[in-house]
């Protein structure tokens, strides 16, 4: 285990679809205009430097009209298997690091997603502050406008 | 004190008004009738709540009126558990668009 892991939330999931075409869907800026925010909310993708060192900003504009910002930096990019990116999703959290990786698997897509928290300290303060059950129904009425 | 969204869930009996509240506005009466926790008590998590500025209190009549204000919750929303059920939304949304992609490029195809 290394030291980021009790820091990092880490998704998982196969694609029922090629690599080639995840990749595509994943990393263009007109297909990521349209899966990156929630249902109904319009995505803007401002900023979109494919390349390491490039840098990546969408914007979505809330019901009462405040902007959320999701942008980042690339870090690393290895078409098609894996990319690394810092972000910040404002007014939110800043100084997270994400991880994409796919891997081919006959006509399928494996995908493994990491988003690795800025500190230890941090999340333990999350930790703390207690939030284990019960906010279901709460934070589905907010997810609509929360998505970063 | 402290007044922001992390001293207002602190507290077990504040995460279960937020709770309430968020399913629907309730009168601060009806708020302290659904705990066990004496009146007073209750009253000083509402207005506590109040000025983490979680909750406004409207006074309707002779009523008061607790709502819940969903966007002060977002800094906590953000860190927690339900990080991940936002980023699952997310990559939900993106396998759903990935089929709509493939039907696509099938049509295009046929044609």
């Amino acid at each position: 285990m290394s030291e980021t892991a009790n820091r990092t939330l880490t998704i998982e999931r196969k694609f029922n679809a090629p690599i080639q075409l995840v990749w595509e869907a994943w990393t263009r800026p007109e297909h990521i205009a349209k899966w990156w925010g929630p249902k109904g909310m319009e995505v803007k993708v401002e900023k979109h430097d494919f390349r390491v060192g490039g840098k990546w900003k969408y914007s979505m504009t809330m019901p009462d009209g405040n902007a959320f910002i999701s942008e980042g930096e690339y870090v690393e990019i290895e078409a098609p298997n894996k990319i690394i990116t810092s972000a910040n999703f404002k007014p939110m959290t800043e100084g997270v690091e994400l991880q994409m990786l796919f891997e081919e698997e006959s006509e399928q897509t494996r995908f493994i997603f990491h988003c690795v928290h800025p500190t230890e300290e941090y999340c333990k303060q999350q930790e703390a502050m207690g939030f284990y059950n019960g906010w279901g129904s709460a934070f589905d009425r907010l997810a609509g406008f929360v998505a970063p | 004190m402290r007044r922001d969204v992390f001293q207002a869930i602190a507290d077990p009996v504040r995460r279960e008004i937020i709770q309430l509240l968020a399913d629907q506005p309730l009168t601060v009466n009806a708020v302290a009738g659904k705990f066990d926790v004496s009146r007073p008590a209750i009253s000083k998590h509402l207005k506590i709540l109040n000025e983490c500025g979680i909750i406004e209190i409207n006074q309707q009549g002779r009523e008061r009126l607790c709502l819940i204000k969903p966007e002060s919750l977002v800094p906590a929303f953000m860190w927690i558990d339900q990080y991940r059920t936002l980023w699952e939304n997310r990559i939900d949304a993106f396998e759903e668009y990935l089929e709509e992609l493939k039907s696509k490029n099938k049509n295009i195809q046929k044609k």
